[in-house]
């Protein structure tokens, strides 16, 4: 009996060692593991998405492949309500290689104002949600996840319509020019069409406009808008009271009407 | 005394060596270096008992009491295999199952082997015994 006593402990013992061997090997590599992120980059494309891209470089060093790396990301307004998800998968990162992954997140501006203008409007922060995970050494499945806030930018931050003032255009028309601002918070350039209604008081619509702005990330737009008015309306240089009602129409989003009292 | 003395420091000197490059995860788990050094001081002396106690029964009650020892640390420390742990705002999972089945398959093993070792001893002690009566 002695001999199989011996020979169970010759082969745990090499077991042992194998196993302990992998660990070491295994903490090694992590060490020898970079993950390091790149410049995002964001993309508008005309169907009303924008695209979110973040470049990913892994510089395996270890002595293992990375396996079966998974990274997802949630976007969800403050309500918790998702807004977009994406995932990239990658079946092998190879030890001794670099790889370069880009994670592409897809954020639809129509779902995204459709929950309202508060969007539009008034800079915000998205939560994001992210998961990364991988096979380590074929045998470790690791997981690492993190939520964060994603400042969002109003593309018509601090609009507003200014006190209309009234000018003879010609013989049958008054002119009522209104003053127009907003900062362009987004980060993206605002190219589109504003078009602008005025009702008077009684709710009659006066005249329409509209006005191309071009408005690139980071800047403000300082303008006005112009109105005919005919001068058999009354209600305009009786009461001089009102409301505009404002249409946004970009390539990445529509909205209106915008509601906005005068006088 | 001599032999238990050597393996005493065999072992001290590997934990001696392991202990630096598992530092990192000392930072990231709270009390895992804790939890190491009891393991460490119990399983020496286990094993010193077990040496001093060489050539009777006792040997294998300590050995016995070493890999009992060793699967209950497994057992209690795994939990569900899954290890996880927090910093800042980020949350890690390492999924540890597959290493700690192989871990205490092979403690299961060595279990096996006092268990294996013990019924040897007594049963050359009774052949022995027969013997002298005979």
């Amino acid at each position: 009996m002695n001999v199989p006593i011996r020979a169970l402990g010759i082969a745990t013992s090499i077991f042992w060692v194998l196993l302990m061997a992998f660990m070491v090997l295994a903490a090694f590599s992590v060490k020898d593991l970079n993950f390091d992120f790149g410049e995002p980059q964001f993309t508008p494309a005309p169907d009303g998405q924008l695209t979110f891209s973040l470049p990913l470089y892994v510089d395996n060093r270890g002595y293992y492949s990375l396996k079966e790396f998974h990274l997802s990301t949630v976007f969800s307004d403050e309500e918790g309500e998702e807004i977009s998800r994406a995932n990239t998968y990658i079946p092998v990162i190879p030890h001794g290689e670099n790889t370069t992954i880009v994670h592409n997140v897809t954020l639809s501006t129509a779902s995204l104002f459709e929950n309202g203008e508060h969007y539009l409007f008034n800079d915000n922060n998205l939560n994001v949600s992210v998961t990364a995970g991988l096979n380590f050494a074929e045998l470790l499945p690791v997981e690492i996840s993190t939520n964060f806030t994603f400042p969002w930018g109003a593309p018509f931050y601090n609009f507003a319509l200014g006190a209309p003032s009234y000018g003879r255009s010609s013989s049958t028309h008054d002119e009522v020019t209104v003053p127009m601002s907003f900062e362009n918070h987004a980060f993206f350039d605002l190219i589109g069409n504003i078009r602008i209604e005025l009702y008077d008081g009684a709710g009659s619509l006066l005249d329409e406009t509209q006005t191309l702005v071009d408005v690139p990330q980071g800047s403000s737009y300082d303008g006005s808008v112009a109105f005919n008015v005919p001068l058999e309306t009354a209600s305009l240089s009786t009461a001089r009271t009102g409301h505009f009602e404002v249409y946004f129409n970009t390539g990445l989003l529509e909205y209106g009407p915008l509601v906005i009292p005068y006088g | 005394m001599a032999k238990a003395t050597v393996k005493a420091i065999l072992v001290y000197l590997i934990y001696f060596l392991l202990v630096p490059m598992l530092a990192p995860l000392f930072e990231l788990i709270p009390g895992l270096m804790e939890s190491i050094e009891v393991f460490v001081i119990v399983y020496i002396m286990l094993m010193i008992l077990g040496d001093l106690t060489a050539k009777t029964v006792f040997q294998y009650f300590f050995s016995t009491a070493r890999a009992l020892f060793f699967m209950a640390y497994l057992l209690l420390s795994m939990g569900d295999g899954m290890f996880n742990t927090s910093y800042e705002n980020f949350s890690l999972t390492v999924n540890l199952t597959l290493f700690y089945t192989v871990a205490v398959l092979l403690s299961l093993l060595g279990f096996a082997r006092t268990i294996l070792q013990a019924i040897n001893f007594m049963s050359e002690r009774a052949e022995a015994n027969s013997g002298l009566q005979l």
